[in-house]
């Protein structure tokens, strides 16, 4: 064998040479028939190990799933028992960092609900668990506590959420037509997802206005429309949220069943109105909190005079200077 | 009045457990479905790079200008065991250009040189072409173009050369952006272990 | 960081940001420009090589030229792009602080807190029937002005109310003289301008200082300490009990039910300008910036 590959070599070189002589680019004719093996090449080389990159070890998809819930308990505990506005701005903050950046926008239940759809109506298709934790998982706690994901979880939320600077109030005729557009929007993702395998497609995922700002690239039409988003997101609390987040739809038909949720305290409060005036997402009806339509956002409790960190600062205060 | 009112109670716990029986159920039938986690994966037996039969077609650069990861989340990987070890490789010259004093070609083919030559043993001045040589492709310079990979391969080189999916920088998108465009339809989901294991192209037509 | 500061901060970042956006997009035109230009450069050039083995450094060139570019567009692209980041996090916190500070002083809080605190009659009656010190000892009034007014609403008993309020716009308050003139002047009765201008809260018939102090006494106000302020208050003007206004006229001091901003608690107006999260100390500093500001 290495006499063939010798002979051969020895061709390539000549007309190698030949080309060089005439200025000309070589003609190429393959030099070895078989690859030349360990033993073959002598001298004591090892053939090296194919490069391969490791897909992310399982126990990353578990402690994806394992945040998701400790974010969701973390956002329900704050929201409800501690009613503490700061607090759920930080939990954002380190969703965004770590749901949004770090894994650059997937695991993301508003997306799972394709998986979910083709998975339920294809019989070949193969979801992986991950996927159908995170679809159901915020489903079950606002069945309970209302839309806790939407508070400080849900990376695309965060992101909105602390974008917003003066919130205009959407009229309530225009909010509730407006709000209709997630369930047509439902309606076309699911129906885009249950076709035939090759002509397949998930509208949500390739119209997600902001992993194009996770991952640092995206078409730039869709990284456009984020820039949009956001920015008329300064004035209009949650735009995608409120009327175009599919995956918003579900969790407002479950949040119908919670008992618990965001309430504004009846034995204590002043009729000032103030918690109308601090929700940008209009989400308080004749000083009541609309649980289908509650963000988990804890601003109604930091306007609040008599409750929230604001009263309880000023309680200790005056407790300290013994007033009264 | 109260009983109203327990009546409501009774009836909303009844639709919520409904709901979370409706929802169980469901997620029990999909967990019955799941068989173990799905990755990309560029089949090499389609993909017009690595198939036989497309010769002196230009590369098929879609891998590199489709991912959404910024460096491509494809890549060239080199199987060792099935590398020719050429001294002139079609993959990392670009045999078309000049050849230079040393009677090598004197262009690279890859773009972004991302592809590194190194001579295995001792050198033999008295007979080149006996020496092999070993060409690594490194990991961070590649980004997928796949223009070595489409001159690896009968009957210019062995086929060594295919492309990969990168599994510690594929974001395993719901649809990935390069299945989309893909003219063969060579990026395919499999299972994960199938994913990993490196298939050289068989299929001709 | 005071307010200057932080308006220094969001200017700079929101420049900072736009900037971004315009290196981003500028970034983006020129390489889907520049990308089909190069495609034909190093084609035309390979078509060349194989003729003039010369050309070839400069395919060489030509090609790490375009590597170069592209790998150098992809980290500057990242590196702006946390660049964005970080500004539109220092832009929103400086903008939303700004809010914060700036809310109370916003047109929608003077108008939840004017007809609230105007019209709290019992607080008013309580002044009106005990704030009869300090006379006004200009006592050479120009009563031009009821003439005026007179010639303006009419003479009748139903021009009572727009007559009070025009002559109190104008005064301040009702001087005894012009409510004497105005008897004189129209079929109105000393009892009925009596009867009327105490009934309503609106009137007043002391004189006011220049500015009007409202000490918000509401529930949160309350609790928020509203009385250690008000109290405060009274010291440094040096008003005595039972009096509303300081012997320099500046300030009258009103305690009012709720101004409609208990987030703000406690929380006083100086005329249309609102204060709000007090401590003693700062609604004294409150009254003097007004003082300040004075171009006497």
């Amino acid at each position: 064998m290495p006499r063939a590959l010798r002979a051969l070599s020895v061709v390539v070189l000549l007309l190698a040479a030949a080309a060089a002589l005439c200025a000309q680019a070589i003609e190429y004719s393959r030099p070895v028939e078989t690859a030349p093996q360990q033993e073959t090449i002598g001298g004591g080389y090892k053939t090296p190990a194919v490069q391969k990159p490791l897909p992310r070890g399982w126990w990353l998809d578990i402690l994806d799933v394992v945040l998701l819930c400790a974010a969701m308990g973390a956002s329900v505990w704050i929201v409800i028992k501690r009613r503490k506005r700061r607090w759920l701005v930080g939990l954002s903050i380190a969703s965004l960092a770590y749901f949004g950046f770090y894994r650059e926008g997937c695991i993301c239940p508003i997306g799972s609900i394709q998986n979910v759809v083709v998975a339920l109506a294809d019989p070949k298709y193969s979801i992986p668990m991950v996927a159908i934790a995170v679809f159901f998982m915020p489903l079950v706690v606002a069945v309970f506590f209302g839309r806790a994901f939407c508070g400080g979880v849900c990376p695309l939320g965060a992101m909105q959420e602390l974008v917003v600077i003066k919130p205009l109030r959407v009229p309530k005729r225009l909010d509730q037509g407006l709000g209709l557009l997630k369930y047509v929007y439902l309606a076309l993702a699911i129906l885009f997802a249950l076709k035939p395998a090759l002509t397949r497609d998930f509208l949500i995922c390739r119209f997600d206005p902001f992993v194009g700002f996770f991952r640092f690239t995206g078409a730039p039409y869709m990284l456009a429309t984020g820039g949009v988003f956001l920015i008329g997101g300064m004035f209009i609390g949650r735009p995608y949220c409120r009327y175009l987040c599919p995956y918003g739809g579900l969790l407002s038909w479950c949040s119908r069943l919670a008992r618990k949720g965001v309430t504004i305290t009846p034995d204590k409060e002043l009729d000032c109105g103030l918690c109308t005036e601090a929700c940008p997402y209009g989400a308080i009806d004749q000083m009541r909190a609309v649980g289908r339509k509650c963000l988990y956002c804890a601003r109604c409790y930091a306007s609040c005079p008599c409750d929230g960190e604001l009263a309880q600062a000023k309680k200790a205060l005056v407790g300290i200077g013994g007033a009264q | 009045m109260s009983d109203a009112v327990s009546r409501r109670e009774l009836l909303s716990k009844l639709v919520r457990g409904s709901v979370l029986a409706g929802m169980g159920g469901a997620a029990l039938f999909l967990v019955k479905k799941a068989n173990g986690e799905i990755v990309w994966q560029v089949d090499a037996s389609r993909c017009v790079n690595s198939r036989l039969g497309e010769v002196g077609v230009e590369a098929c650069t879609l891998c590199t200008s489709e991912c959404v990861v910024s460096l491509s989340a494809v890549r060239a990987v080199n199987d060792f065991s099935k590398c020719g070890r050429c001294n002139v490789c079609p993959a990392y010259f670009d045999i078309t250009s000049a050849v230079n004093e040393l009677g090598l070609p004197s262009q690279k083919l890859c773009p972004r040189d991302a592809i590194t030559r190194k001579m295995i043993g001792a050198a033999d001045p008295e007979d080149p072409a006996n020496n092999f040589y070993e060409y690594v492709i490194d990991e961070e310079k590649c980004d997928g173009c796949g223009r070595c990979v489409m001159k690896c391969k009968a009957p210019l080189g062995l086929g060594s050369i295919t492309l990969k999916v990168r599994y510690n920088k594929c974001l395993d998108c719901n649809r990935c952006a390069i299945s989309l465009s893909c003219p063969k339809d060579a990026v395919t989901q499999v299972p994960k272990m199938a994913g990993l294991e490196i298939k050289l192209a068989e299929h001709t037509e | 960081m005071t307010s200057a500061q932080l308006r220094r901060a969001a200017w700079a970042a929101g420049a900072v940001i736009l900037a971004g956006i315009a290196i981003l997009t500028a970034d983006w035109v020129i390489a889907s420009i520049r990308a089909p230009r190069d495609d034909r450069t190093v084609k035309a050039l390979q078509q060349k090589v194989k003729e003039d083995p010369a050309v070839s450094a400069k395919l060489d060139a030509e090609q790490k030229r375009i590597t170069d570019a592209r790998r150098a567009r992809r980290i500057r692209d990242r590196a702006v792009g946390w660049t964005l980041i970080a500004c539109s996090a220092i832009f929103l916190g400086a903008v939303k602080r700004l809010i914060a500070r700036s809310a109370p002083k916003a047109v929608e809080m003077s108008r939840i807190a004017a007809p609230i605190s105007t019209g709290k009659k019992r607080k008013r009656k309580r002044k009106t029937c005990c704030g009869a010190h300090a006379h006004d000892p200009a006592a050479a009034l120009d009563l031009g002005f009821v003439d005026e007014a007179v010639a303006q609403h009419g003479r009748g008993r139903e021009a009572a109310i727009p007559l009070l309020q025009a002559i109190q716009q104008h005064y301040r308050y009702l001087p005894d003289e012009a409510m004497r003139r105005l008897c004189e002047i129209t079929d109105i009765t000393p009892a009925e301008i009596a009867g009327t201008s105490s009934f309503y809260g609106q009137f007043r018939s002391t004189p006011v200082g220049k500015h009007i102090v409202r000490v918000c006494h509401g529930t949160a106000c309350h609790v928020a300490g509203a009385r250690q302020i008000s109290d405060e208050l009274r010291r440094r003007l040096k008003i005595p009990e039972g009096f509303d206004t300081d012997a320099d006229r500046m300030f009258t001091l009103e305690e009012v039910a709720c101004l409609g901003c208990c987030s703000l608690a406690p929380v006083l107006m100086v005329d249309e300008h609102t204060a709000g999260r007090l401590t003693p100390a700062t609604a004294a500093a409150a009254l003097e910036e007004v003082e300040e500001k004075e171009p006497a």
